[in-house]
Parts: structure tokens; C-alpha cells; sequence
């Protein structure tokens, strides 16, 4: 039988102490969801079953003692860091889960700089451990937009991506190391070295799990020499993504690593850049590394968009401009939500990956369908901001204006199908529905498709690891 | 009721960092490199347009929404959402001179349109804007209509007999007045008055309609009998540098950093108040 509320809370307070365990309505209500229902719990509506509590842990042991708690008494465990979730990850929907919050656990533990690697516990903020390495130097190459709010565990467990990966890679190219607890109590660590051939690269099972396998406590990355004094931005207007994603294609194909590749069409674009571009795309690099590299770069770049006479190239302080105010931080937040609660004007993004030859095809086709399918929309667009030798992502972004409908219906009505179209087009043309926000809870129910037969190898993952189900239902797995 | 909106669109200052705060020439800074935005109060005064209007098509007062900016075709993008939005009229004046710093050139050419369509009940413009700064804009214009003026308006709402009811901020509080237009009413900080975002369909259907546009000089040459030149003329811009000081307190935790913040120097300022 079932513990209840009272009996958990009790538990928890037994392994924790008091101190570490909240149970207040306001802090309960927050902690049941995440950035997708914003909507909603800006309206003070909460739809999902709040957790019995928000345990603020200290330590490993901390974790592994809760953890085996909740193993055996079959109580529902969501693992949380900055909050900054946007998939739904975070959402309690098994009534009388437990938050475990790894915020606490925020200390740099120690930077190598001599073997080129940076170690932190899993709730280091990922601007301070960006910062203490910038005194010295030294970057972790990860600049997602949440940089000055998210922390290391959380950017880990949804396989985040950041601003400079054309060159640095994603979060699965930086992570050398990692702790992490299972279910069961059992700690882990998978030791850092460069490279490792001894059987499968264990590391995957960790990185992007989402909570859904385990609990990461420590994590270890790369580091690189900062060496902003060689950054070189180019931007330029264009009219077609098309031609756009034929360029992106081909410095990444000639084997150029600018740090940053973007593309941006005119509706996404409108926001940044119509000062300077009034509806047209705009194309932005930046090479970056030592001087030579950085220099043979951005001149390999220019050579390969000269070959394109739509693109006209703009003026760098327009571009620098835009690019230092990019990431969002606390007071932004604060902003938008106070904009969402007085326009009902709520915008939201989809990001997707798909090979060249997919690409855009499926840009044109969700582009079309969002328009002609979803009432009230008031703007769709997209970019693509992370490049590969094989392809590149989109990221959609779709605003619209809640009309008619209670706040707890604004997710049906308009961006669950909204979301769908993306989803399902993507999949259809072969490309991947997730690129890196996650899968969180709200793309579960397409997972089988994204997975094919493949599917076979993470649902073992979970009946291995997590076999009692414990860990962060509905997210990547459907619920039991 | 025929209503002028008046706004600008004005840098996204922001976006400026402290090194690009250098003063070009003695009469500039360069913000031609940052993104734009509507300015602020303007922004309130437009929509708070939008909430007088729409009530009052349900009570069965027509309202007509006008909006009118000086600036050049990089408004026009601001202008068709506008109309997007309900504006039936969406102006623009184009003007060469340098108008950052000339509330009264500006006041000038407001009430030359004005004048000139000779029909608008209420004028609603921001009471300042982050570029110039001066404040005078709304109040130059009043002057020169010889209406009346209300400063620091939070609200406005129809009245039945005709009439608008306006609350705007006094010294101790809030006022609200019921006044007879033609009037002039000039937003401050009103609360819930960030614009309405424009649905696609609705940008769509107004994509074709062209934003009409009206050089200074001929709206000038219809209303002969305003003042020539502007009063007064910027001769000089300086950047003056704000410091504050600041020092990190040291202490194992976040209780001993509070007690050394109290003793060290929270205690003798409270005791000399």
C-alpha cells in the first residue's frame, strides 16, 4: 500500500532533516510544473497533481538514501536544478511526488586547467562556473540562452545545446565524467579520461535521461582557452532560407568550425533585426580559436556566401549588438511574464533536427500547416542555430493570443496541435522531433515513432535501471 | 469620438552598453546598430486607445482610432501593425530635419495634422521618451491647439454622456476627471497597458494597404499660422558618468555576512537618522 502524504513527508524528514524539506502550498504549486504550463500558472491555475514535497538535497549520500526510499516505497521522484525546463520534464503528474531539488549542491569542485577539464556539483549555476573560468581564461564552450539560470545537472540530464556548438559541440561532447544515483541507492562514477573503448560508452545513458533513469550529482567537462580578442562576427540579409541552409550546408561540408551559424527567417527575424532587415533572412557566423583559425574561418566564409549574390552583407555592429543580448536571465523572464498575463500573447518553441537533403522541406510544410491550421496565431518562423556535417536543426517559434478559452485549455487548444504538426512532420520526413529542450512530457507520446525499432534498446534502459518506475514518470517513457 | 494616437519609434536603449555611451559630434549617440521599439509611454497610449474603443463598440459609441508618427519608412512596419489592430488611420510625416532634441518642432507638425483633418476629439501622446528626454512634446501641443491638458494619465474610458473619464497620477494618489474634448492627454506610467499583439490573419488582410505618408513641409504649408522656428536649438550632448560604490562583503555564511553588514555599516547609518 501507498505511503501517504503525511507518512512521506515524515520519510523524507527521517533521512534529511527538516531544514531540507519544504512543503509549502506556494512552493509546491510552482514545483509542479514547468515553463510549458506557464500559461497557466501565471493565471494561478494549477492543473497537476502537486508533489508532497521539495527536497533540497545536500549531498550524495543525500540523494542515494532518498532515492532507495523512494524505491521501495514506490513514491514518484522528479529531478530538478535550475527549473529551466520547457518540455514539461519537470511536471509532478503522479500525485505525492517528490521534487528532488539539487540546487544546493552547487559547488565548483575543481578546475584542471593543466588536463583541460572542470568539475562541479550538479547544481553549479552554469554562468558561475562560465565566469570563474573566464577570470582565468578558460570557457566551457556551452552557452545556451539559459546560461544565467540553468545549472550543470539539468543542462546534462536534457543533452542541452548552446550558442557556440558548430565549433564546441553539445552538452554530450563536453561531459568526460559524470556521478550519478539510481534508483536503488547505487552510486556511480564513470572516471574522466579522453577517450574510452571498453564496450559501449556509458556516459549516453546518463546524458539526456531527463530523470528518468537517475539522479546526476557531479558532472565534468571539457574546458577551452577564451580567446574573445580573435571572435570574427559576419552577418548577412538574404531572401531565401533555402539558399541560407544550401550555405550552412556548405561550410559545414568543406569542414569549416565557426562557432556560431545561424539562420534566421524574416517572422523569427522581425524581432531582432527588422531595424536592419525588413524582411528578409539573416545569416550570422562567428569564427572564433586562435588567430589563424579564426582568421582562414571567417575568410573560408566569406569566400562561400560571396558565391550567393542574394546575401548582402551588414555591418558587424548590428550583428554584435543583437549577439550581446541574447541570453535570457532572471529580469527577461520577469518581463514575459508579465507581457503574457497582460496581452494573452504567449510564445513558445519547437526545436527539430533533420538532414540536409530534409531540411527545408520540413521548414516550408510546418510553416504552412501553422499558418493554416492554429487559430490566433501571431507570429511563426523559425532558425536554425546548430549545424553538423549531416544536417542542422530548426528551431520554430510560434506566439499566439489565448482567446476564448480558460487558461487550462490554452495547452489543447492551441499549443499541444501546434506542437503535433512539428512533431509529425518531422518525423514523417525522417528527421528527429527533439533537438535539444528534451522530451520532457509532452513529445512522450510520439517517442515509439521517434525511435523506430530502436525503441527496444531505451525501453530496457528503464526496465535495467529503473525497474520499479519511480523516476520522473511520463517523462521520455509513457506513464505506466 | 475621433482619436489621435501619436508615438514614436525609438531606439531599444537597453541594448546599449557603457562603452557605446559616447556622445558623436557633440550631438549624438550612436544607436543606429540597436533593435527598436515602440517608446514605452507611447506604447501605453496606444493601447489604452484600443481600451477605449473597444468597450465602446459594444455600447454602441463609435470610436476611430488614429495613429500618427514622424519618423521614416522604418515606422511602417510599427503603422500596419497598428492598423492590424484596429487603428483605422496609421500617418506617417516625414521630415529630413533632426527632430531628437525638438519637442517643439515636433508639437509643431502634430498640431499642423491636427489642424489640417480637422475632426480629432482626444490626442493621446506618451508624456516622454527615452531619446530627448524633455517631457514637453504633449504639452507644447496642447499649447499650440489651446486645448486643455491632462499629464500623467493612467486610464481613460468613455462617458455616456459623450464626455472621457480620465485618471492620471496627482502628488498623493490617483484623480479622476470627467472633461469635455477636445483634450490632450499625455500617459504616464499606466498600469496594464503593454500593446496588444496583432494576429497574422489580421496583418494579412491590412499587408496592401498603404501606410499613407505626408511630407513636413506641405503638412506645414496647411497650417500657415503656427510658429516658424523651433525655441530653442541643442547645441552640445554630454555623457555624464554615474558611479556608485560598491565592496563585497566577506564572511563563512550568509548569518555572519548579515551581522557584519549591520555593525559595519547599516548600524551608525540608522543611528544618525
Amino acid at each position: 500500500m501507498s505511503l501517504t502524504r503525511e507518512q512521506i513527508i515524515s520519510a523524507l524528514i527521517k533521512i534529511v532533516g527538516t531544514d531540507q524539506v519544504v512543503t509549502e502550498e506556494e512552493v509546491l504549486k510552482e514545483s509542479s510544473v514547468d515553463r510549458f504550463r506557464r500559461f497557466e500558472e501565471l493565471h494561478g491555475v494549477y492543473t497537476q497533481p502537486l508533489p508532497a514535497a521539495v527536497v533540497y538535497v545536500r549531498n550524495t549520500k543525500d540523494v542515494s538514501a532518498l532515492l532507495k526510499l523512494a524505491n521501495e516505497q514506490g513514491i514518484n521522484i522528479v529531478p530538478r536544478t535550475g527549473h529551466t525546463a520547457t518540455e514539461g520534464g519537470l511536471e509532478t503528474v503522479v500525485k505525492n511526488s517528490v521534487v528532488l531539488d539539487g540546487s544546493a549542491m552547487d559547488k565548483i569542485i575543481k578546475i584542471d586547467p593543466y588536463n583541460m577539464q572542470a568539475t562541479c556539483q550538479c547544481g553549479t549555476p552554469l554562468q558561475a562556473l562560465e565566469d570563474r573560468l573566464r577570470e582565468i581564461g578558460y570557457t566551457t564552450g556551452h552557452s545556451p540562452q539559459s546560461k544565467p539560470l540553468a545549472q550543470l545537472g539539468g543542462l546534462v540530464a536534457t543533452r542541452s545545446i548552446g550558442q557556440f556548438s558548430t565549433l564546441y559541440g553539445g552538452i554530450e561532447d563536453m561531459v568526460v565524467g559524470l556521478e550519478a544515483v539510481f534508483p536503488n541507492g547505487e552510486i556511480t562514477r564513470i572516471k574522466n579520461v579522453p577517450r574510452r573503448a571498453a564496450g559501449p560508452d556509458i556516459r549516453h545513458v546518463i546524458i539526456g535521461s531527463e530523470g528518468a533513469l537517475c539522479y546526476i550529482t557531479e558532472v565534468t567537462v571539457k574546458i577551452f582557452k577564451y580567446l574573445p580578442e580573435n571572435n570574427i562576427l559576419l552577418g548577412y540579409t538574404l531572401e531565401k532560407m533555402k539558399t541560407g541552409f544550401e550555405i550552412l550546408r556548405e561550410v559545414m561540408a568543406e569542414g569549416y568550425k565557426p562557432s556560431v551559424a545561424r539562420l534566421y527567417d524574416p517572422e523569427d527575424g522581425a524581432y531582432h533585426f527588422s531595424h536592419f532587415a525588413d524582411n528578409k533572412c539573416v545569416l550570422i557566423f562567428m569564427a572564433e580559436g586562435p588567430k589563424g583559425i579564426a582568421d582562414a574561418t571567417a575568410q573560408a566564409i566569406e569566400v562561400i556566401v560571396a558565391k550567393h549574390p542574394e546575401c548582402v552583407k551588414v555591418d558587424t555592429r548590428y550583428i554584435k549588438s543583437w549577439f550581446d543580448h541574447l541570453n535570457w536571465d532572471a529580469t527577461d523572464v520577469a518581463k514575459e511574464r508579465a507581457e503574457i498575463v497582460e496581452t494573452k500573447n504567449i510564445g513558445n518553441t519547437t526545436e527539430i533536427s533533420a538532414n540536409w537533403d530534409k531540411i527545408n522541406q520540413i521548414y516550408e510544410t510546418c510553416i504552412e500547416r501553422i499558418r493554416n491550421e492554429i487559430p490566433d496565431m501571431t507570429l511563426v518562423g523559425g532558425h536554425s542555430s546548430h549545424s553538423y556535417i549531416n544536417g542542422t536543426n530548426l528551431y520554430f517559434v510560434h506566439y499566439y493570443n489565448v482567446v476564448d478559452c480558460k487558461p487550462e485549455e490554452e495547452i489543447s487548444k492551441y499549443h499541444w496541435p501546434l506542437k503535433k504538426i512539428i512533431v509529425e512532420e518531422t518525423i514523417k520526413a525522417g528527421g528527429s522531433m527533439c533537438h535539444h529542450h528534451g522530451v520532457g512530457k509532452h513529445r512522450t507520446p510520439w517517442i515509439k515513432d521517434e525511435y523506430g525499432s530502436s525503441y527496444y534498446i531505451l525501453e530496457t534502459l528503464k526496465k535495467a535501471f529503473d525497474p520499479e518506475g519511480i523516476m520522473n514518470q511520463g517523462t521520455i517513457y509513457p506513464r505506466r | 469620438m475621433n482619436v489621435l494616437v501619436c508615438f514614436k519609434v525609438v531606439p531599444d536603449l537597453d541594448q546599449l552598453s557603457g562603452s557605446d555611451w559616447v556622445v558623436d559630434g557633440c550631438s549624438r549617440v550612436e544607436t543606429r546598430f540597436i533593435k527598436k521599439m515602440i517608446n514605452p509611454y507611447d506604447e501605453s497610449a496606444l493601447e489604452l486607445a484600443l481600451k477605449l474603443a473597444n468597450p465602446a463598440k459594444v455600447s454602441g459609441i463609435t470610436t476611430n482610432l488614429s495613429a500618427l508618427t514622424i519618423a521614416d519608412s522604418g515606422a511602417n512596419l510599427t503603422l500596419k501593425n497598428l492598423r492590424a489592430l484596429g487603428y483605422q488611420q496609421a500617418v506617417r510625416i516625414e521630415s529630413d530635419a533632426e527632430l531628437d532634441f525638438a519637442p517643439q518642432e515636433i508639437a509643431i507638425l502634430i498640431a499642423a495634422y491636427i489642424r489640417n483633418a480637422n475632426d480629432f476629439d482626444l490626442i493621446i501622446i506618451g508624456q516622454q521618451s527615452g531619446v530627448g528626454d524633455n517631457a514637453k512634446t504633449p504639452l507644447l501641443t496642447a499649447e499650440l491647439m489651446q486645448w486643455p491638458c491632462i499629464t500623467q494619465v493612467t486610464a481613460i474610458e468613455n462617458d455616456p454622456a459623450g464626455n472621457v473619464k480620465v485618471t492620471s497620477l496627482a502628488d498623493e494618489g490617483t484623480v479622476t476627471r470627467v472633461i469635455k474634448p477636445p483634450c490632450v492627454l499625455a500617459v504616464g506610467n499606466a498600469p496594464f497597458s503593454t500593446l496588444r499583439v496583432p494576429t497574422l490573419k489580421a496583418i494579412k488582410e491590412q499587408a496592401a494597404v498603404p501606410i499613407k505618408t505626408i511630407r513636413s513641409t506641405e503638412i506645414r504649408k496647411a497650417a500657415p499660422n503656427l510658429p516658424d522656428s523651433p525655441d530653442a536649438e541643442l547645441l552640445k550632448l554630454e555623457v555624464v558618468h554615474r558611479k556608485r560604490k560598491s565592496m563585497i562583503i566577506n564572511g563563512a555564511n550568509a548569518p555572519e555576512k548579515a551581522k557584519i553588514l549591520y555593525h559595519s555599516y547599516l548600524k551608525g547609518w540608522l543611528a544618525d537618522l
